[in-house]
């Protein structure tokens, strides 16, 4: 038997929201980052299993934001890792550099993220 | 407390009342005693012939070796007036009586046999059936060994108030027990262990008592809210003569008229709707039948109001513009909640944050009124929590949601004047706008990751939807929390869609899938389920069932190699602590070595397809196994999936 959130409306994976945060977009601040070694945390961390292998999101008992391409500045990005809202695990310096947040978030800012659903004949049905 | 028989002894002496002389048996092959039964015009207990006449007065023998009539077939005559096509068996001793006079007496039809590898299959298979077909069929397990198995899908079922009609093996009477097995597999009250998640149940002490039982035992379970019912046969009484074939009787069933609501509290939440700017309706076991979708629709478009499907049952068509289960946006801005046989209004109106200190809120628009309509109230026990947490409501009507709609909608129509209707056009025309807004959100969200590996799961499910959109499809299971399908496919029939589990207990999907496709293969339609790795690997001897019993069910295994929700509780829990999350994998995956579920499937005779994970093999490995399936005969394909 395992625990299983019953009822669509009753539990909302939600990790990065866009929003809500009350935050400046300061994308300016955003350190340089190494997206290879993002990739490789991303992964490592455990970031897919939530938000896909390439920040795709997910549709789970709620959506799970996408992350390609993400229009969260640095900090945001940062501080939802640090003292995520809702139920995206915490991530703290203990476990995860200022360094390599700054590498996921420049690996999920090269992801390429959505396309037109024109380009998709099968979600045309 | 079961009642005893008066004496001890009276069971053996029927058995010796009924039974031939030794002397005649050995001049006669077994066989030729075997009375291979044509169907009964009048199913009433055996009168006794020639050979029965002469045991009767003749001087017993003391130790018999054939016999004329079985309390075994008495049960088989009763069960085939209840009209259940099927019986799922994982075979036991103690049930042996019952199973020799369902084969040979009741010709195995009415019900037929279906041999399981597992109590919780045979279950969960009549749980999946119930749910399609709209009648229970029979399962039967030991009693004490059996339905410890049985037991996880028969909670599941009880939350999902399914009907299942269970019957399990006994032996009552101490000294008729021989050593060893039948001991261990004997109880006083069998059914205890399984009471808490029953609607009712009985240990008949008699075949009259069995007679009466067995018709009140479908009643009960077919009554809303309906339920898994369950009677333990004795042995003895199975497996003896009938001491008096002229005194049985068979009850005839008078099935209970689902209860309207009170026509009182019906005009009362008319007034409410019709006056409500934002009215919004919520569904979960709503439609016990194909008309309760049809009964839904009626009364959304009369007020053109949100509809908020929860999918405990085929509900609501999916692409309905006035559907609104997207999101909550719906229900946040309503101000008049009607809450259709829910479960849990509670969740439809709260937030509920899963943190270290755990917190809920309201989400409803201040002075919003919440009514609930069902048979939920009529019906709940104590110590299982699946009643969810108490709301505070403003009206809370019994009735039987589907059976009470017709009578709302007519009330709701002599109300709305052309003012109204005005009003409510528009309301319906920006639903509509937001429904379409959200089908086109949901659709560019499945477009990101749609040529990765392994394979998205919303590129999984509309590969799946491609090859079966212009069938008669029917999907009877996902895998946990998958909400792909109902936000993308188009769900427009009443057997499109049957509710998920109800109880949350993995290793329902494939016995219930496979239950829905033995009721949808008589439909001609296309059954197709796309279940966990996780989930599979609790009853993979499903398929044996499926091959078995030629039920053919497309079978897509949403390979992702975890026990995925349990994973990211874990990563949760590693989070809080600031440990990070890099070994929230031990214990929640399903990895070194990876399963390959295709030579499995092809194990137990099902044609099985993939590993896949390159999403451009999906199409044609799909459409191998569908054409399997058209033949007649199930077949799986594993599809290696990103987590979410």
């Amino acid at each position: 038997m395992k625990r299983v959130p019953g009822l669509p409306v009753a539990a909302c994976i939600v990790a990065f929201g866009i929003g809500g945060l009350g935050l400046p977009a300061r994308a300016q601040d955003a350190p340089a980052g190494d997206a290879a070694n993002g990739q490789r945390v991303y992964l490592a961390d455990g970031c897919f299993t939530c938000h896909g292998r390439v920040g795709q999101g997910g549709n789970y008992y709620g959506t799970t934001p996408m992350l390609a391409k993400t229009e969260l500045p640095f900090e945001g990005f940062k501080q939802q890792l640090r003292d995520p809202v809702r139920v995206m695990p915490a991530y703290s310096e203990a476990v995860l550099s200022d360094k390599e947040a700054a590498d996921i978030f420049a690996f999920v800012k090269t992801l390429p993220g959505r396309r037109p659903v024109k380009d998709v004949p099968l979600l045309n049905n | 407390m079961p009642k005893r028989r008066a004496s001890p002894d009276v069971a053996r002496r029927n058995f010796l009342k009924g039974a031939s002389l030794v002397g005649a048996a050995a001049l006669t092959p077994v066989a030729a005693n075997a009375q291979v039964a044509a169907p009964r015009p009048n199913l009433k207990a055996a009168v006794p012939g020639p050979r029965q006449i002469a045991a009767e007065t003749l001087p017993p023998s003391k130790d018999p070796v054939t016999q004329t009539s079985s309390g075994g077939d008495f049960m088989v005559d009763v069960l085939k007036t209840l009209d259940m096509d099927y019986c799922a068996i994982n075979c036991a001793s103690s049930f042996r009586g019952i199973q020799e006079a369902m084969i040979n007496h009741g010709n195995n039809t009415k019900p037929e046999i279906l041999t399981c590898t597992h109590e919780e299959i045979a279950v969960a298979m009549a749980h999946g059936y119930a749910k399609m077909e709209g009648k229970p069929m029979a399962m039967m397990c030991h009693g004490v060994v059996g339905l410890q198995h049985a037991a996880m899908a028969l909670y599941n079922a009880w939350c999902d108030r399914v009907p299942v009609y269970v019957m399990i093996g006994n032996i009552l009477e101490a000294d008729k027990r021989a050593p060893g097995a039948e001991w261990v597999h004997s109880a006083l009250d069998p059914a205890a262990l399984v009471r808490e998640f029953l609607k009712w149940d009985d240990q008949p002490a008699s075949l009259q008592h069995f007679a009466e039982s067995a018709v009140r035992a479908y009643k009960i379970a077919t009554t809303p809210p309906m339920g898994p019912v369950l009677l333990s046969l004795d042995a003895e009484l199975q497996e003896n003569p009938i001491a008096d074939p002229e005194g049985l009787r068979i009850p005839r069933l008078a099935k209970v008229v689902p209860p309207q609501a009170d026509s009182g509290a019906i005009a009362e939440l008319a007034k409410m709707l019709v006056a409500a700017e934002s009215p919004v309706l919520v569904c979960d076991r709503l439609a016990r039948t194909p008309a309760g979708m049809a009964r839904l629709v009626e009364l959304a478009e009369t007020l053109q109001c949100a509809v908020f499907d929860n999918g405990g049952r085929m509900n609501f068509p999916s692409r309905h513009p006035l559907n609104q289960s997207a999101s909550r946006a719906a229900l946040n801005q309503a101000d008049v909640i009607l809450g259709l046989e829910t479960n849990d209004i509670w969740a439809a109106a709260n937030s509920f944050t899963d943190r270290i200190v755990r917190t809920s809120r309201p989400t409803t628009k201040k002075g919003a009124k919440i009514v609930t309509l069902g048979t939920r109230d009529l019906y709940l026990k104590s110590n299982y929590q699946d009643f969810a947490r108490y709301q505070e409501l403003d009206l809370a009507i019994a009735g039987d949601g589907e059976a009470s709609l017709p009578a709302l909608t007519e009330a709701v129509k002599r109300l709305i004047d052309d003012g109204r209707k005005s009003a409510y056009q528009a309301r319906g025309k920006k639903l509509a706008g937001l429904r379409l807004a959200a089908l086109e959100r949901v659709r560019s969200d499945a477009t990101a990751a749609w040529d990765a590996s392994p394979i998205s799961v919303p590129r999984l499910c509309m590969e799946v939807y491609n090859q079966i959109k212009d069938e008669d499809w029917s999907l009877v299971g996902t895998s946990t929390g998958n909400n792909w399908p109902r936000l993308l496919w188009d769900f427009d029939k009443a057997h499109r869609w049957n509710g998920g589990s109800g109880g949350g207990g993995i290793g329902y999907t494939l016995p219930a899938s496979l239950g829905a496709a033995l009721a949808n293969k008589q439909h001609g339609r296309l059954t197709v389920s796309i279940g966990g790795d996780g989930d599979f690997n609790f009853a993979p001897g499903t398929l044996w069932t499926a091959a078995h019993h030629r039920i053919p069910m497309l079978y897509v295994v949403l390979n992702n190699r975890a026990y995925h929700q349990e994973y990211m509780y874990v990563e949760a829990m590693a989070g809080r602590r600031s440990r990070g999350v890099t070994r929230a994998d031990i214990g929640t995956t399903l990895k070194d070595p990876n399963i390959d579920y295709a030579t499995v499937a092809r194990g137990f005779g099902v044609h099985g397809e993939g590993p896949i994970s390159d999403p451009g093999e999906l199409a044609p490995a799909l459409k191998s196994a569908i054409a399997v399936v058209k033949s007649g005969q199930p077949a799986l394909v594993d599809v290696v999936t990103e987590p979410r």
